[in-house]
């Protein structure tokens, strides 16, 4: 199904290089409420790191903290060991970022709006806009003006403005907003592009809980400001060691009898209208049930995988709180 | 220095690629000429030569302030609208400090007011030949440099109240509506002692010329003295705000 694999393999683990990103117990505190309660975490190269939370749990003033827009209130954010506080021009550098949505000055091109941005920084030549707009697909809108752009069209320009200074980080804050099912398709592959080959680490934090699953390979949870859990996403099949199938049989008790009597299996449940058996079992017992159920004459039409899907999980973390 | 050199083009551009920036430019050129004509036709001779037509027009009392509102209005926005925009968050998350930021915004404000003061020195000496001819009256070059000396202070002071509050409020349509109704009451004068300590009788320094003050008490240094206080405190709250406020 999904090609790409999401195992960290091959990158070095922490402690042989510093994080692109470090999160050190940074609080912020607004009228004696704590917005953001002493929230620690880490993000190494060319890791994508989902930043989820229900509504107004501080994923966005994490991300204005992160970037030297709103005050730390305690701890500190480390950008490639520089603290966006003391030396914040070294660390701001190293970052790139759209924060909520991606405004530019709307009487101008989009060629002009980026040349804006390319002044503000060191070390990259006017060549450096052409790449950055080929690689977002908006060589035909750039003499526009950018009043006639679409949110899609914003987007990528907003992706082209915080690649224009070759960060190590990106920040995207709800990427695939506005975006068509293409476009997020291709927004997908693309920021896949950058974190393997370049090498930049992403953090992205979306409603869309299926997008972070799919995309990537940690997910820090946030709730109230506090954080609830880092989950790895990116379990390797062979690390699970039980798993959760639906098999649609044309017989159906004929096909529980079979699935009990094979050791290990447990059956979990059966549904009558779908004439499906779902059972848990270990990985390795599998191919033993499929030769089972066929020995003893029963059709087997499909077998689906019961996983538990971020959403369940989330839900379960952040206690059934709507999500953001 | 050249980072800084590029960070006011960037804000002049911002401005100048407005479609309408010309239109304060136009307005000063027809004012002038409008402006002269009325003055030439229905007056009796009132100016002798161009040069005394542009120095007398020029002050605060005259085309000045019509500048001086032009000007409010060219630059309110340009701290005010990166909030209003939102563009404010990308323009901040670049290698480049705040206080770099802010003070090309207000090198260009500055900017702004020294080119549409050199317009309407252009414009005016422009209506007083067609109107008045070259010839005649004992104002010269320097003359009309000083009114254009009075008019820059008075100018720029506004401008900076302008700048502090477009900073202060985040909103560009306060900022406008605040300055401007200060330019039309600062004529005022309440004859107390204190009030002189007060910004308004202050502004306007062509009130010291042939040995005059705006109240008894003032000297043309008292009032310079006290319009570099102010504005460096005006300057001084804006910068202040700017470089601690979280950007929400």
């Amino acid at each position: 199904m999904n090609s790409f694999t999401r195992s960290n393999q091959g990158l070095p683990g922490p402690g042989t290089e510093p994080a692109v990103l470090e999160m050190q117990g940074v609080s912020k505190v607004i009228k004696g409420k704590a917005i953001v309660d002493n929230l620690s975490f880490e993000i190494r190269r060319g890791e994508i790191i989902g930043l989820l939370g229900p509504n107004g749990a501080g994923k966005t003033t994490t991300i204005r903290m992160m970037t030297g827009l709103i005050r730390l209130s305690s701890g500190d954010v480390l950008v490639h060991g520089q603290s966006i506080q003391k030396n914040f021009k070294q660390a701001i550098s190293q970052i790139g970022a759209i924060i909520e949505n991606p405004e530019f000055y709307p009487h101008m091109t989009g060629y002009d709006n980026l040349r804006q941005y390319l002044r503000m920084s060191d070390g990259a030549g006017a060549s450096r806009i052409d790449e950055v707009v080929e690689l977002v697909g908006l060589q035909e809108a750039m003499t526009k003006k950018v009043r006639a752009y679409s949110l899609g069209m914003r987007q990528r320009l907003g992706i082209a403005q915080a690649l224009l200074h070759s960060p190590k980080l990106l920040i995207l804050d709800e990427p695939t907003n506005g975006l068509d099912p293409a476009g997020i398709r291709e927004m997908r592959d693309y920021m896949r592009k950058i974190a393997e080959v370049e090498g930049i680490a992403i953090l992205i934090s979306s409603h869309m809980l299926a997008e972070i699953e799919q995309i990537c390979h940690r997910a820090v949870v946030i709730q109230n400001g506090k954080l609830v859990t880092v989950t790895q996403l990116a379990e390797a099949p062979e690390a699970r060691s039980e798993v959760s199938l639906a098999i649609r049989v044309d017989r159906l008790e004929a096909a529980q009898t079979v699935a009990e009597a094979v050791q290990g299996v447990k059956v979990t449940g059966m549904d009558e209208a779908r004439s499906e058996l779902h059972v848990h079992l270990p990985d390795g017992t599998v191919p033993e049930l499929v030769a089972a159920l066929s020995e003893a004459k029963v059709g087997v039409y499909r077998i689906t995988e019961n996983r538990q899907s971020l959403e369940e999980d989330f839900l379960k973390w952040t206690g059934g709180n709507r999500i953001a | 220095m050249r980072n800084f050199n590029l960070l006011v083009l960037n804000e002049w551009l911002k401005i100048s690629k407005k479609r309408s920036h010309v239109i304060p430019y136009v307005i000063l050129l027809v004012l002038s000429l409008v402006v002269g004509y009325i003055s030439h036709t229905f007056g009796t001779d009132m100016y002798a030569s161009a040069a005394e037509f542009t120095s007398d027009m020029l002050r605060p009392t005259g085309i000045g302030q019509v500048l001086t509102i032009l000007v409010i209005i060219g630059t309110a926005g340009i701290v005010s609208r990166e909030y209003s925009q939102g563009t404010i968050k990308f323009l901040l998350i670049r290698a480049r400090s705040r206080t770099a930021i802010l003070a090309s915004k207000y090198v260009t404000v500055l900017l702004y007011t020294l080119s549409m003061l050199l317009v309407a020195v252009a414009a005016l000496f422009l209506s007083g030949v067609v109107f008045y001819g070259l010839s005649g009256g004992e104002a010269g070059i320097s003359t009309i440099l000083t009114s254009l000396l009075y008019s820059m202070v008075y100018c720029a002071v506004y401008a900076t109240i302008g700048f502090m509050l477009g900073i202060l409020t985040k909103t560009t349509g306060v900022t406008i509506g605040a300055t401007i109704f200060a330019t039309m009451i600062d004529k005022v004068v309440i004859p107390r002692e204190f009030y002189k300590y007060v910004l308004f009788p202050n502004l306007d320094l062509s009130a010291y010329q042939n040995g005059g003050a705006p109240m008894q008490g003032m000297t043309l240094s008292f009032s310079i003295v006290l319009l570099c206080g102010y504005t460096a405190l005006f300057l001084l709250a804006g910068f202040a705000v700017f470089r601690r406020r979280d950007v929400a």
